[in-house]
């Protein structure tokens, strides 16, 4: 960033620590009084080399360690990295199997939402709102707990199938948290629509269109906003997804409380995909019968290709290309993360914003410095 | 817009440069373009068949071949083709014409392939490190030959 030309401009570094971000990176903001007029956004502080790591290890190894790319989004992680490979080696996965990750990803959309959108009226002052957000998403934490047994980083997906079957009683025990959580889901909007400071912080701030949003590469909730349906569940559907019913959720407003109902129309949807899933989930085995992949994957070599696979992110478009050369290691293995593009787009966002707004527009991206960074 | 038509229009405009095009499935679609021809390929991309959403840029390296492929997956907001578009540049001096004017999002994919691989995007607006220290440019850690743990750890660099 270049010198301070005039007597009223100043630079201030928003980080790498501090409580406004969502993970460690440096915002620096050229201000001129309130007014932002210039923005810089270095990365870096949690750069973990996952990609180098990847091509270092089997890829019954690489599971745990996609899981570590973003811990929110464990699960759809390893649906796009176990995604690859299953496309690379031509294995089928059973139906119940399908069920399952759609079950387990759509209660991790849940949590990421729930952090998210509690995060966010953290950074924008209304602190309880994490409080009322984290109590949430602690049943729907659970909930994976009893599935996967942990709640953050799983290594849930093996290659064809998942690791174990879903507990007895889930669906007794889902379905109240679910219920519970669609009345809450109408509480939160009800308060966002009420609430005179949330508007003031939250309407017509950080607008984007859809042109604008489209040129900068952004996905997910943040341009759903905008009015786009894009949504790879329905694009380029993986799993079941394609037999399921559910909406794309859109907004026209694109500023800062847009993206937040579009989170809010996404969990009802998310609730009813659930739904569905518990109906309809039919019996049968969670592994390809009369296939060596089982809960203890044998030692691969997978045939010599290239995939790139995308999943639905809670924040937008996940992808992953593989290369095999044949060994038992993936030659290299690009991570495509949905927060990279978006972290990319804050600069232009900002400018001509007040200070107060950055952390209000920053918030209602959802980040997660840990993924864009890798 | 499906993937068949798709080669047959690129093929057909730009018949020196396209080269081992091939149709994988529905949505998937590859082809090798020249490295001189890159940018007016991906500007043909984005105004004559709506592949306006660039998903990322990165380089493959090979060092038997002594190449190194970048690659761009190229998709759309409009349809579910994807296009994987490669160039081959040679290993010892890898450059190619920055995409950045055509696609404003290459920017920080491009950052993060040059000092990854040390691949020079000539014309880029801001060539510097992304997520690097300046300690590390020249390493080029996601090359194979890069020496890696216990040789080259950060504190031994500083």
């Amino acid at each position: 960033m270049e010198e301070i030309v005039g007597p009223n401009e100043m630079i201030v570094h928003l980080g790498p620590q501090h409580p406004m971000q969502p993970g460690p990176f440096r915002l620096n903001l050229r201000l001129k009084g309130e007014t932002v007029v210039g923005a810089d956004v270095e990365l870096g502080y949690i750069h973990k080399g996952i990609e180098k790591i990847l091509e270092n290890k089997t890829y019954l190894q690489g599971i745990p360690i996609v899981d570590r790319i973003c811990y929110l989004v464990a699960l759809t992680n390893e649906e796009c990295f176990v995604g690859c490979v299953e496309k690379l080696a031509g294995i089928e996965v059973p139906e119940r199997a399908q069920y399952i990750r759609v079950i387990i990803e759509e209660l991790s959309r849940l949590q990421s939402h729930l952090l998210g959108m509690g995060e966010y009226g953290e950074f924008i002052g209304f602190v309880s709102m994490f409080m009322y957000t984290i109590k949430e998403r602690e049943d729907i934490l659970t909930l994976i707990d009893m599935v996967t047994g942990a709640r953050v980083t799983h290594t849930y997906l093996k290659f064809g199938g998942v690791r174990d079957d879903l507990p007895e009683g889930f669906k007794e025990t889902a379905l109240p948290v679910l219920n519970n959580l669609k009345k809450v889901i109408d509480d939160y909007e009800e308060m966002f629509a009420t609430d005179s400071i949330y508007r003031e912080r939250a309407e017509g701030v950080g607008i984007l269109t859809a042109d604008v949003a489209k040129n900068l590469g952004v996905s997910g909730p943040a341009l759903r906003a905008t009015g786009v349906p894009f949504d790879i569940r329905k694009n380029e559907p993986y799993l079941v997804y394609k037999d399921l019913d559910f909406k794309v959720c859109t907004e026209t407003a694109g500023d800062c409380a847009a993206r937040v109902r579009v989170r809010l129309n996404e969990m009802r949807e998310s609730i009813y995909i659930l739904e569905q899933c518990l109906d309809r989930i039919p019996d049968g085995p969670i592994f390809p019968v009369n296939s060596p992949y089982g809960r203890r994957t044998p030692v691969m070599r997978v045939d010599p290709g290239e995939v790139f696979h995308r999943v639905e992110d809670p924040r937008g478009e996940m992808g992953m290309y593989m290369i095999s050369d044949g060994s038992d290691k993936p030659h290299r293995v690009k991570v495509r993360g949905p927060y990279f593009p978006t972290l990319q787009a804050l600069p232009p966002l900002i400018i001509g914003t007040t200070v107060a707004d950055v952390a209000a527009i920053s918030g209602s991206m959802d980040g997660c410095t840990s993924e864009a960074d890798r | 817009m499906d993937a068949r038509t798709i080669i047959e229009s690129l093929s057909s405009e730009f018949p020196e440069a396209i080269s081992e095009s091939e149709v994988e499935s529905e949505i998937r679609v590859r082809a090798y373009v020249a490295a001189e021809k890159a940018k007016e390929t991906c500007q043909y991309l984005k105004d004559s068949l709506q592949f306006d959403h660039l998903c990322s840029v990165c380089g493959v390296d090979y060092p038997k071949r002594g190449e190194i492929e970048v690659v761009y997956h190229i998709a759309s907001y409009e349809h579910p083709v994807v296009l994987m578009l490669k160039a081959k540049l040679p290993r010892d001096s890898p450059e190619i014409e920055s995409v950045v004017p055509v696609y404003w999002n290459a920017n920080w994919y491009e950052r993060e392939t040059y000092e990854l691989y040390g691949l020079m995007f000539k014309n880029h607006p801001d060539l510097r490190p992304l997520v690097l220290p300046e300690e590390m440019l020249g390493e080029w850690p996601l090359r194979k030959d890069y020496e890696g743990f216990p040789n080259k750890t950060a504190r031994n660099l500083v």
